[in-house]
């Protein structure tokens, strides 16, 4: 089974996004901030990760440079998602190391079609 | 919603568009119209359908048909058939044709996603794809998603359905309403036409391929097989038609059958070859 991370300091969000991915059978693993979700790749690699832009403690952006510099940290695909919809926030994240952009709200089948583009499902 | 009220529109809708609507589908009625009942003036879908029969309006009914229609649709829709069809199908055509021209149909195009999926990827394959002239017609037969499909202009939730962010940022420009807009590269090499595909008057020209996915399946048996021969009357010669997933003709007409050649394409069966039923 494939596991998914879920960054996002907003509980909803988690719990709308666990949801989503849990129905297309990927392990959930959640944390709340850039900071928690470094420790728990240093722990074990997902196989991709959800990630949101502005969190406290260390932001999205943050979170994947640093990870995208751990042993293994070039493996995981990323997914932004952010309220953050400039095509400048975009592109910064794809230069940072995103693999995918999803911009908030989202619903089940946009979730569903950025994982497929990145080869998951 | 009354049954005669029901069996009302149903029956406009399959005598217009082929669309077959089942009665367990009443719901659906009532809310693709919620909108035009809203904007006329309408309690309900009842007092809509007594008005038409007092004092019948071809106007208002082709705008109650066209709201009927499945508009559901996203880019990259059955991508595999895409891509077989841009990266092997196409070069192929192309090396027997003495033109180097080749013409696609999108039917039921809807609010233009298929048609700007497909524009994309042969901008992708443009080096294969170097000096040929494809055009594209995408017909559909409501006026208001043509309207969209022309803008090229497509909100949050579609935008974001089925296009990848690479594809969407190469493509699309963001606009100040939060919008996003297909290129004009894109949008010009793209020809929407209204267009009803049980209409046997209404020349489009011949055509290579023709995209007619997720169309006869939503409709009665008898349209279906009108509409079946309408397509083949639209093939060029050696033409191939592709349905949507699932989707079959068998028993529908004997003047198309699968391609042996090109996996889920129909081809044309002339005259003296048809199976007898």
């Amino acid at each position: 089974m494939k596991t998914c991370l879920i960054v996002d300091d907003s509980r909803v969000v988690r719990k709308v996004a666990g949801r989503i991915v849990s129905n297309l059978d990927f392990q959930v693993v959640e944390a709340v901030d850039g900071a928690e979700a470094l420790a728990k790749c240093r722990d074990a690699m997902p196989d991709v990760i959800l990630l949101d832009w502005n969190m406290p403690v260390m932001n999205g952006l943050d979170f994947l440079r640093a990870v995208r510099r751990e042993k293994g940290g070039g493996a995981p695909k990323v997914v932004f998602c952010s309220t953050e919809t400039d095509r400048d926030h975009i592109t910064e994240a794809l230069r940072s190391g995103a693999d995918e952009f999803v911009m908030k709200p989202f619903d089940s089948e946009i979730l569903q079609s950025k994982l497929a583009e990145v080869g998951l499902i | 919603m009354q049954e005669a009220t029901f069996h009302a529109l149903a029956d406009l809708a399959l005598n217009q568009t082929g669309q077959y609507i089942a009665p367990a589908k009443a719901y659906l009625v009532a809310t693709r119209l919620s909108a035009l009942v809203r904007r006329e003036g309408f309690a309900s879908c009842d007092e809509l359908v007594a008005c038409l029969q007092a004092r019948p309006n071809p106007v208002f009914e082709a705008e109650i048909v066209a709201a009927l229609q499945t508009r559901q649709t996203w880019f990259f829709r059955d991508r595999d058939v895409l891509a077989r069809l841009v990266g092997e199908i196409i070069p192929q055509k192309l090396k027997g044709s003495k033109s180097g021209r080749l013409k696609i149909l999108c039917t039921g195009v809807s609010t233009g996603q298929e048609a700007y999926s497909l524009a994309i990827l042969l901008g992708e394959h443009s080096q294969v794809l170097r000096g040929a002239r494809i055009d594209i017609t995408a017909t559909d037969i409501c006026k208001q998603s043509l309207n969209i499909a022309r803008a090229g202009t497509y909100g949050h939730f579609e935008i974001q359905n089925g296009l990848s962010i690479h594809r969407l940022l190469d493509h699309f420009t963001q606009l100040e309403t939060g919008q996003w807009q297909a290129s004009e590269e894109l949008r010009r090499g793209i020809g929407f036409r209204s267009h009803n595909l049980l209409d046997e008057t209404a020349p489009l020209g011949h055509f290579d391929v023709i995209l007619c996915r997720h169309v006869l399946s939503g409709m009665g048996r008898a349209q279906r097989q009108k509409a079946a021969h309408r397509l083949t009357d639209k093939l060029a010669h050696g033409g191939l038609v592709f349905l949507g997933e699932g989707e079959t003709l068998t028993g529908a007409t004997d003047r198309l059958e699968p391609s042996h050649r090109h996996r889920g394409a129909w081809i044309y069966v002339p005259e003296g070859q048809r199976q007898v039923a």
